[in-house]
C-alpha cells in the first residue's frame, strides 16, 4: 500500500494522490476562507497563524530535541522590540521579519549554552529566568520599549485592494506556509535526527558523532528565530507593544500549545495554536469560568488523548486507511 | 420551478436591504451594548465594572427601558489580552450599537485604530487618557472619556501633601509600567513647581508580579520620607503599608484613585490605613454617600456578586449611565451619528447624583478630569472625611 522503495520518496512531502488532493483542498480551502468567513473569524485565523508559527518552533526544541524550555517570552519580546525598531527606522516588513528573527536566534544561542550543562528541570528554571530578565530589561530600559506608553507600529500597508484584515491574513498563512514546509525539511533532514537522537539519549547521540554543542545550540537558534518571528507577527497585528504583553503566561501557553498539540509533530503544533486560540475565544461568554473551562477541557484532552490532537488525527487517519476492516 | 427561485431570491433580496441599512445592534425593540472585560485573569478584579454596568442595563429595563427600547448587553471576557480584546471587538462590531468600559492601557493601544474604523462608539474606556489624547481629532469623533489623568492626579496628590501635610520629603511608590512611570511624572512635575520647598526623597518601583514587598518598604523607610505617594494597585499598596509598620514607619500615604475603594483597604488593613488620604475617581461619590447608598442598593440587588465591591460597582454603574444618558438624548430615531451629536450636548451630567458633573462637546471628549480626596478616619466603622474639595483639571482632549 505504501510502499516506500527509496531515501528520496521517503522525504517526499505528501507521497500518496489522496494526500495531495487534501492538501489542495486544504490550501484552496485557506484561500477562500477570508471571502466567506466573518472578519472576527478571519482574525482569529491570522492569530492562529501567527501562533503556530512560535508553537512549531517551541515543538522543534521541546518536542524533537527534547530540551524543555520557558523562555519563549523572552524569544517573543526580542522578536516584537526588534520588530518595532526596525519598522520605526524605515525597514519593510519583510526585513524587519528577518531582523527580528535574527537577533531572537543569536539570544537563543546565548541561551543554549546552559543547555551543554543543564538537563530537565534544571534547564527550564534557567529558560524561565532568561523570560523574567528579558522583561526586567525591557520594562526598566525605555530606550529599549519605547518609553513608558510604548511602542507604536505603523499596520501592514493592503495590497491588491484587499481588506487590511485579508491582506494580513493572506501574508500571515503565506508565512505559515513557508515556516512549515521549513520545518518538515528540518525534522527529515540530518539535523532533525540529530535533535531526536539528543531528545533519546545524548551520550548515545554524541558516540555516534552527533556534535551536543553544534545541534542543541542549532535547536535554540531555530526555535527562537520561529518564536521571534512570532512575536514579531503578533506586534504588527497588534499594532502597539509594551513589554508587559510578553509576560511569562505567553510562555505558559506556547508550552501548553506545544504539550496539547502533540509533542514532536508539526501538525500538531498547528492543532495546538488552533486550541490556545479558539478554546478561550468560544468560551468567552462563559465569563469569569473561561479558565475553568480551558483548565478542564486541557485535562480531557490530555486524559483521553495522551499523544495531544496529533494522536486523534493519526487514530482518524488510520480508522480511514483500514476501512472497512478494523 | 425557476420561477420559484427567482421570487425567493427577491424575497431575501428584499430582506436583507433594511437590515444592512440599520445601525448596527439597533432594532424597534432593542439595542445592544457590547463590553469586553478582563471577568478572568491577573485583572480579573476590574471585570466588577461590566457586572454593575450590566446590572444597571437591566434595572434600566425593569424601569421600561430607553425611548421604547429595552437594553440588552452582550459581554465577552478578553482575559486582559489585547488580541482577545481585539477579536472581541471585531465579532461585536456589526452586533452591538457601542461599547462600554474598555478595559487595560495595552487593550486601548491595539484597539484605538479599529473602533475609529469601525465607528463604533466607545464610552468611558478605562485606560491612560493620553492614548486619546495623541490621536487626530477625526479618529476619537466616536470616543467619549470620563477618566482622569494620572500625571494631573499625582501633582495634585504632591502638591497637597507639601502644602497641607507640611511634608518636607516625598517619596513614590509605583507600579512599573504605564501608569506608575505617569504618577511619577506628576509628582516630579509638582515638587519642580513647589521650588525646593519639599524634595523627591526616593522612587521605588515594583513589578506586577512581585509578592514579597518587604525590601521596597526597607527602601521607603531608608529614605526617611513623611509621605508617600502611591501608583500601586490595592493589593501591592496594602502589602507595602503593613511591611513599613513592621519595621517601625509609618509615614503618611497619599493614594491614588486606585487604591481608593477605602472598604477593601480598611478591611486589609485595619487601623493601619486610618489617617491615609486616597484619591476618588472623577470625584465620583462613594458607597456611603447617600447618592451613593441608593445605587448600590440596586446595584447589588440586580447582582449579588458585587457585595463587597460597592465602590468599583459604583465606577462601572457611571459608564454605563453616561453611555445611556446618550441614547436617551438621541430619540427615537437611534443612529451612530445621532448618538455622538446627543452625546455632544451632554452638559453637567451627574449620574444620578454620583458625579460632579461630565460635560462633552463638538471639540470636548474629554469629559471629566477630577478626583476628589478622602481622608480615612476610623477603621472601627470604616469612616472618612473629605480632605479636599473636588479637584478639577484641564480636559486634554
Amino acid at each position: 500500500m505504501d510502499l516506500v522503495e527509496s531515501y528520496a520518496e521517503d522525504l517526499r512531502f505528501a507521497r500518496r494522490p489522496a494526500a495531495r488532493v487534501l492538501l489542495g483542498l486544504l490550501l484552496a480551502a485557506l484561500a477562500v476562507f477570508p471571502w466567506v468567513a466573518a472578519e472576527h473569524l478571519v482574525f482569529l485565523a491570522t492569530l492562529i497563524a501567527l501562533y503556530s508559527i512560535g508553537v512549531i518552533g517551541q515543538n522543534l526544541l521541546i518536542g524533537y530535541t527534547g530540551q524543555i524550555s520557558f523562555g519563549q517570552a523572552g524569544f517573543l519580546a526580542i522578536g516584537a522590540f526588534a520588530f518595532g525598531h526596525l519598522r520605526i527606522w524605515g525597514a519593510p516588513f519583510a526585513l524587519a521579519l528577518l531582523g527580528a528573527g535574527a537577533l531572537a536566534a543569536v539570544a537563543g544561542v546565548f541561551v543554549g549554552f546552559p543547555s551543554l550543562r543543564l538537563k530537565g528541570p534544571y534547564l527550564s528554571i534557567a529558560t524561565l529566568g532568561f523570560g523574567v530578565a528579558v522583561y526586567q530589561v525591557f520594562v526598566n530600559w525605555e530606550v529599549l520599549s519605547g518609553g513608558r506608553s510604548g511602542l507604536a507600529i505603523a499596520s501592514l500597508q493592503p495590497m491588491f485592494g484587499l481588506s487590511g484584515t485579508r491582506w494580513t491574513y493572506y501574508v500571515y498563512v503565506l508565512l505559515l506556509t513557508g515556516f512549515t514546509l521549513a520545518a518538515y525539511n528540518i525534522v527529515s533532514s540530518f539535523i532533525g535526527r540529530a535533535f531526536v537522537a539528543i531528545r533519546d539519549s545524548d551520550i548515545a547521540a554524541e558516540v555516534n558523532g552527533v556534535s551536543l554543542t553544534r545541534y542543541k545550540l542549532l535547536a535554540f537558534a531555530i526555535s527562537s528565530f520561529y518564536t521571534g518571528v512570532h512575536g514579531a507577527l503578533y506586534a504588527q497585528i497588534l499594532g502597539h507593544i509594551e513589554p508587559q504583553i510578553f509576560n511569562v503566561l505567553e510562555s505558559i501557553t506556547l508550552f501548553v500549545a506545544v504539550i496539547i498539540g502533540g509533542v514532536a509533530s508539526i501538525e500538531g503544533s498547528i492543532l495546538g495554536a488552533v486550541f490556545v486560540t479558539l478554546v478561550p475565544k468560544v468560551f468567552a461568554n462563559f465569563r469569569e469560568m473561561v479558565p475553568v473551562v480551558y483548565g478542564v477541557t486541557i485535562l480531557l484532552v490530555l486524559i483521553f488523548e495522551p499523544l495531544g490532537l496529533f494522536g486523534r488525527w493519526l487514530k482518524t487517519r488510520l480508522y480511514f486507511q483500514l476501512w472497512p476492516f478494523r | 420551478m425557476r420561477m420559484r427561485f427567482t421570487g425567493l431570491l427577491l424575497a431575501l433580496l428584499l430582506l436583507a436591504i433594511p437590515a444592512a441599512a440599520q445601525t448596527p445592534g439597533v432594532t424597534d425593540s432593542e439595542i445592544v451594548i457590547g463590553l469586553t472585560t478582563p471577568l478572568s485573569g491577573p485583572a480579573a478584579a476590574w471585570g466588577n465594572t461590566a457586572l454593575a454596568a450590566e446590572a444597571w442595563a437591566n434595572h434600566v429595563n425593569t424601569q421600561g427601558g430607553i425611548n421604547g427600547r429595552k437594553l440588552r448587553v452582550l459581554m465577552k471576557d478578553d482575559g486582559y489580552n489585547p488580541g482577545r480584546a481585539v477579536a472581541n471587538l471585531k465579532e461585536m462590531k456589526d452586533q452591538v450599537f457601542l461599547n462600554v468600559g474598555l478595559l487595560g492601557s495595552a487593550i486601548l493601544n491595539a484597539a484605538k485604530d479599529d473602533v475609529a474604523e469601525y465607528k463604533l462608539p466607545v464610552i468611558n474606556p478605562y485606560g491612560n487618557p493620553a492614548i486619546w489624547a495623541k490621536q487626530p481629532r477625526a479618529k476619537i469623533r466616536y470616543v467619549f472619556v470620563n477618566y482622569p489623568d494620572y500625571a494631573d492626579e499625582a501633582e495634585f496628590l504632591t502638591k497637597f501633601s507639601v502644602d497641607k501635610l507640611g511634608a518636607k520629603k516625598v517619596a513614590v511608590f509605583y507600579q512599573n509600567d504605564d501608569y506608575g512611570k505617569g504618577g511619577l511624572e506628576g509628582v516630579n512635575r509638582a515638587l519642580k513647581g513647589l521650588g525646593g520647598k519639599a524634595t523627591l526623597a526616593a522612587a521605588v518601583s515594583y513589578e506586577l508580579s512581585d509578592r514579597e514587598m518587604g525590601t521596597h518598604a526597607l527602601k521607603l523607610k531608608d529614605s526617611g520620607a513623611d509621605a508617600v505617594v502611591f501608583y500601586s494597585t490595592i493589593t501591592h499598596g496594602a502589602n507595602v503599608i503593613k511591611e513599613m509598620a513592621k519595621v517601625g514607619f509609618r509615614p503618611k500615604p497619599v493614594a491614588s484613585f486606585p487604591l481608593g475603594d477605602y472598604l477593601i483597604m480598611f478591611r486589609l488593613l485595619g487601623e493601619l490605613w486610618e489617617g491615609a488620604h486616597f484619591a476618588i475617581l472623577s470625584g465620583a461619590a462613594v458607597a456611603n454617600d447617600p447618592p451613593g447608598k441608593v445605587l448600590v442598593d440596586i446595584l447589588t440587588k440586580v447582582q449579588p456578586k458585587l457585595v463587597g465591591k460597592e465602590n468599583t460597582a459604583l465606577t462601572g454603574f457611571t459608564s454605563m449611565a453616561i453611555a445611556l444618558e446618550g441614547i436617551r438624548k438621541a430619540g427615537r430615531n437611534l443612529t451612530r451619528e445621532s448618538y455622538v451629536e446627543a452625546m455632544e450636548s451632554v452638559k453637567g451630567f451627574t449620574a444620578e447624583g454620583i458625579l460632579p458633573g461630565v460635560t462633552f462637546g463638538p471639540n470636548r471628549r474629554h469629559g471629566l478630569n477630577a478626583v476628589r480626596l478622602l481622608r480615612a478616619n476610623k477603621a472601627a466603622d470604616f469612616s472618612y472625611v473629605e480632605a479636599a474639595p473636588t479637584q478639577f483639571f484641564q480636559p486634554h482632549f
